[in-house]
């Protein structure tokens, strides 16, 4: 089962970000997008989550898909706990006492068992943006946009942050759509690497990633660094 | 941090003593209760007119019209303020009105006041348009100040409407709500005793001191500042205690 994007345009003023531009999501991996800034790459994950309008182009398998979103930014709201800010978007998906032990199962995940009732103002970058992730698996979506969420972490943060990905992603393996311009995030989290040109967007190269142990000094994943490396050029 | 406080504590204390002492110096100086008196004579003037039959009645009166003023700001300038937060057409009708009532002087509203209703409601008037316009550009500022981040969020993870009302616009302009309430009681108070003094209702702390200084009574006008002032710290006291408690994220 795949998703389908096909003849994608779209277009900002003068700038034609998508030109009959064609896509593919595997389900149930992670599809990480690898492109240079203002490449369009936002722009899709916006077009596919609805909150921006395509110009024209024909999606497929999308339809009936829930989607979570982890930004940026991790949009906590301030005057929640944590435990408080995940139940707010699930809350009428189900009922209080499976909510609760779905956040626990997550909040477990991440390693913030013990912050459920902090606000966010009390926690660090890196454990805010690790209550975004719990937040978007708690919430039953089928598909997980993500939008450069290490981009502001400092690398050891990031790779902490893969880790915790990662292990929830093992135990509950959803369709994960990952935009970045980091070459080192997209190894070790995606199963599919896509890399974008600039605007009009095409897709330059694509990379299945089969390799089991993903650690940035692995000779196989060296290997495919340089690769990429040399299409990015 | 505990030093600092206790510090900026003490260094308050020194100011308020400084300016009875002040007080003190100047009513030696003219030496006549009629134009100045001590401190300590006004004092128990203050005592006599809190323990004389009557006090409740006349401080409830001009705590009421306060209120009565206050909730009528409280629900139209949190309304109008919400709406006019999201809709920029109603903002742009609401602005020229607010400003208006601002820089209207508060004798005026008053003089109109008197003429319009009746002794009893003039004074709840005045604070109604003192401490509206605070309130509502509170709000304003509170609804524009939101994040959008926070909504654009809220819509993609398909929480409803009224939910995304209830439990992300109202906590992001609780601290608005409070700062517009603070600053509304602080003219508020101020605006109801002038009301009075110049409708002269039954029972009010205005009427009172209107009918002091007619009897050239400085001390009686004085005591019944000090009961004002009072009155009016008190409630600035419940609305930090009621923030504090609201406002736990911070």
């Amino acid at each position: 089962m795949s998703l389908k994007i096909k003849n994608l345009n779209k277009s900002f003023q003068d700038i034609n970000l998508f030109q009959d531009f064609n896509f593919e999501v595997q389900e149930n991996t992670i599809t990480c997008i690898l492109g240079p800034s203002g490449c369009g790459k936002t722009t899709l994950l916006n077009i596919i989550s609805n909150t921006l309008e395509k110009d024209s182009g024909e999606f497929s398998g999308f339809d009936d898909k829930v989607i979570s979103y982890i930004f940026q930014e991790p949009r906590l709201l301030p005057w929640k706990t944590v435990k408080e800010n995940i139940s707010f978007v699930i809350n009428n998906q189900r009922l209080t006492e499976e909510k609760n032990e779905i956040i626990k199962k997550y909040l477990r995940l991440v390693e913030l068992d013990d912050f459920a009732d902090y606000y966010p103002s009390k926690l660090s970058g890196g454990m805010k943006q690790r209550v975004a992730i719990a937040r978007a698996f708690s919430y039953s979506s089928d598909l997980i946009l993500m939008d450069e969420p290490l981009k502001a972490l400092d690398l050891k943060l990031k790779l902490n942050l893969i880790k915790a990905f990662r292990r929830i992603w093992q135990v509950d393996k959803r369709t994960v759509l990952f935009v970045t311009h980091d070459i080192d995030e997209a190894l070790l989290l995606g199963n599919d690497i896509y890399v974008f040109s600039k605007a009009p967007v095409q897709i330059k190269k694509h990379f299945a990633i089969t390799e089991k142990d993903r650690t940035l000094n692995n000779p196989e994943i060296v290997k495919l660094k340089n690769e990429i490396w040399d299409v990015m050029e | 941090m505990k030093m600092n406080l206790t510090k900026t504590r003490i260094i308050s204390l020194i100011s308020t003593i400084l300016l009875i002492v002040i007080w003190k110096i100047a009513s030696v100086f003219y030496n006549s209760e009629l134009i100045l008196p001590s401190p300590e004579s006004t004092l128990i003037t203050t005592i006599k007119l809190i323990s004389s039959k009557g006090f409740l009645l006349i401080i409830s009166a001009t705590i009421l019209r306060g209120l009565a003023g206050f909730a009528i700001s409280f629900i139209l300038g949190v309304g109008l303020g919400i709406f006019a937060g999201i809709n920029s057409s109603f903002n742009a009708f609401l602005k020229p009105i607010l400003v208006t009532i601002r820089s209207t002087p508060v004798i005026s509203l008053i003089l109109l006041a008197l003429i319009w209703f009746n002794v009893e409601t003039v004074a709840v008037f005045i604070a109604f348009l003192t401490m509206f316009p605070f309130i509502c550009t509170n709000v304003i500022d509170g609804i524009k100040d939101i994040n959008p981040e926070l909504i654009e969020m809220s819509t993609i993870y398909k929480v409803d409407k009224t939910k995304i009302i209830k439990e992300v616009y109202l906590p992001a302009i609780t601290p608005f709500i409070f700062s517009g309430v603070s600053s509304a009681m602080g003219f508020g108070w101020r605006a109801v005793i002038i009301g009075e003094v110049l409708s002269q209702p039954q029972f009010g702390i205005g009427t009172l001191m209107q009918t002091a200084q007619t009897f050239l009574l400085v001390n009686e006008v004085i005591a019944w500042t000090i009961i004002a002032i009072i009155i009016s710290y008190l409630f600035e006291l419940i609305i930090r205690k009621t923030q504090k408690r609201i406002v736990v994220w911070k």
